[in-house]
């Protein structure tokens, strides 16, 4: 058998698009005409903020992606799910502004123009294209509908699901081109110890000597059948089992209900720190991303992250990256089986042209079994009609009655870092006043830095 | 029909209802770890609470969930109070329904921390 090894970055080379000298980053700023990002709202609430998107682009999350996509290429990613380079890639990712904005901006092609976040400089982009877009033609397009996807869209997709608002709430006019940031933001606590971008996570791979690695995708605070599926996954591997788990949280527009994304990220952390996991072989970190909950067209952009940050294999669960019942609930499983040819995907993502290197390994559940006295993977034990089934509902439940939840669902430490969070905010799940907070605070702060203005 | 409501018990809660009898009615989930205590709730009565409550539901096993955690706290605290499972239960958590609603109302904005070290995290 072949001995696996780091795959490359999807696209050959991480993207690298962070100036971290102050006099050239100023000398690029200097003179551009400044706009403040805004959120993309909806109802009075934020669902999403394209700083995030910068980001992820510009550290190389998303690599081959280097910018704010051209008309062109947003037609063959909605079409084919490829960018204009041949690479696969899920989603349109584009910097959108309203007409008002467009008018007093005065920019255009060949323009460069300066992104404000938090008051401060940020970012720069370098526009080579303006056009219009629908957003109500985007967002359908982007998730399928059950005519032109009948493999695995059930339904039409409609307000309730929030990655199709996040879509249909786009401002029409769209800046496409490079994005570059100018000064780079600070992580907040308890971000900062978790912030990995691709190339520091592959050289803290090598430090550990993890050749091959299995990522865990997660928007949870984890509780024990989690745990349990991060074990057995990593079981896969080559010769020997996985050395590492990556455990990469999405972090980005909260809706009510969710579990703070602190509490989801120091939970995670005390899997390993209290050595349910050992760190040697687990590790925390996150990506920002407004999740679009696309299940199989949102597996692809998890593969290509976690590929760029170094993992060979990916955890593929039911309902994957999904909410309501839009998708077949095995979509993702389906599009690493064997694709799905009306998104582009006539073989599995990794068996095409241009496709990813890794390597999935689709889970079915974990449960306890009372006769086995153990977690159990729903495909091997046979005691099914004793099963009992660590629901996310019966565990919110607990927690919101503030009952200590035994270590056979949730590791004691795992539920004290929800109750840190739940000290600080006066609640254990994300409330209004969270909301407001996550809105105006952000992840990041920005240092001061002076430019000339435009 | 009877539907049910699964009270959850913690080390404090076991420790509130020593000595009262109830210890014997006790049933386990997950090998043990999980203890609760069941309350039979008539047709009528879960009505009444659903009707108090709208985000509550009854569940495939008949339970009755995502009911305020003002609900279940009061409910626990009249279990020890009264040393019983039975109706009265209910009743008397009944006259201070809306001193319940009112702390529920309350609660998608604050809920009390419980009272724990978390200084390790």
């Amino acid at each position: 058998m072949v001995l696996l090894k780091t795959p490359p970055p999807h696209g050959g080379n991480l993207v690298d698009r962070v100036v971290r000298n102050p006099d050239r980053a100023k000398k690029m700023a200097d003179g551009c005409v400044a706009f403040d990002i805004k959120p993309t709202m909806l109802d009075g609430v934020p669902i999403r903020n394209v700083y995030r998107e910068i980001m992820s682009i510009c550290y190389g999350f998303f690599s081959p992606v280097d910018g704010s996509m051209v008309r062109n290429e947003v037609e063959r990613v909605l079409e084919e799910r490829r960018l204009l380079s041949e690479w696969v890639f899920p989603y349109p990712l584009v910097f959108d502004i309203s007409e008002e904005d467009y008018k007093s901006l005065g920019v255009g092609e060949g323009d460069r123009l300066l992104l404000r976040l938090k008051g401060q400089p940020f970012a720069v982009l370098d526009i080579d294209e303006v056009y219009k877009i629908d957003p109500v033609d985007i967002a359908t397009r982007t998730f399928g509908t059950p005519e032109r996807n009948p493999e695995v869209v059930k339904v039409p997709f409609d307000k309730k699901h929030p990655g199709y608002m996040i879509y249909r709430s786009m401002q029409p006019v769209v800046l496409a081109g490079k994005y570059t940031i100018v000064n780079e933001p600070k992580f907040r606590n308890p971000f900062d110890k978790f912030w990995f971008p691709p190339a520091k996570c592959r050289e803290a791979f090598k430090e550990k000597g993890w050749r091959t690695a299995i990522a865990h995708q997660t928007r949870n605070v984890p509780h024990v059948g989690h745990e349990a599926l991060m074990k057995n996954a990593a079981y896969t591997g080559d010769v020997e089992p996985c050395r590492g788990i990556l455990v990469n949280a999405i972090i980005g527009a909260k809706r009510r209900g969710d579990y703070p994304d602190e509490a989801i990220l120091e939970g995670h952390a005390a899997v390993n720190r209290f050595g349910y996991i050992k760190p040697e072989r687990h590790m925390v970190t996150f990506t920002l991303w407004d999740m679009r909950y696309g299940n199989p067209i949102e597996s692809l952009l998890h593969g290509i992250i976690r590929q760029n940050m170094g993992c060979t294999h990916h955890m593929f669960g039911r309902d994957h990256a999904a909410v309501g019942e839009y998708y077949d609930m095995y979509a993702t499983q389906i599009l690493w089986t064997k694709g799905i040819p009306s998104f582009g995907f006539e073989a599995p993502p990794n068996e095409v042209d241009y496709g990813l290197k890794i390597i999935p390994q689709n889970m079915a559940e974990f449960w306890y079994c009372p006769k086995c006295q153990e977690m159990v993977y729903s495909e091997t034990c046979g005691h099914v009609d004793m099963k009992q089934k660590l629901s996310g509902s019966f565990i919110r439940g607990m927690v919101a009655e503030g009952i200590f939840p035994p270590n056979i669902i949730m590791r004691n430490e795992v539920y004290k870092a929800i109750v840190k969070w739940w000290k600080v905010y006066g609640y254990p799940f994300v409330n209004p006043k969270y909301l407001e907070e996550k809105d105006k605070n952000l992840e990041v702060d920005l240092p001061p830095m002076e430019v000339s203005k435009g | 029909m009877v539907h049910y409501i699964g009270l959850l018990l913690d080390d404090s809660r076991l420790e509130a209802i020593k000595g009262t009898g109830l210890e014997e009615k006790l049933t386990t989930l997950f090998g043990g770890q999980v203890k609760q205590l069941i309350m039979e709730v008539p047709e009528e009565v879960s009505k009444k609470i659903l009707a108090e409550f709208p985000n509550a539901r009854i569940d495939s096993r008949s339970f009755l969930e995502d009911l305020p955690v003002a609900f279940k706290r009061a409910l626990f605290q009249e279990v020890v109070n009264k040393k019983s499972l039975g109706a009265e239960v209910i009743e008397a958590v009944f006259q201070k329904i809306d001193e319940i609603k009112d702390l529920a109302a309350k609660e998608s904005e604050y809920i009390p921390p419980p009272d724990i070290d978390t200084s390790e995290i």
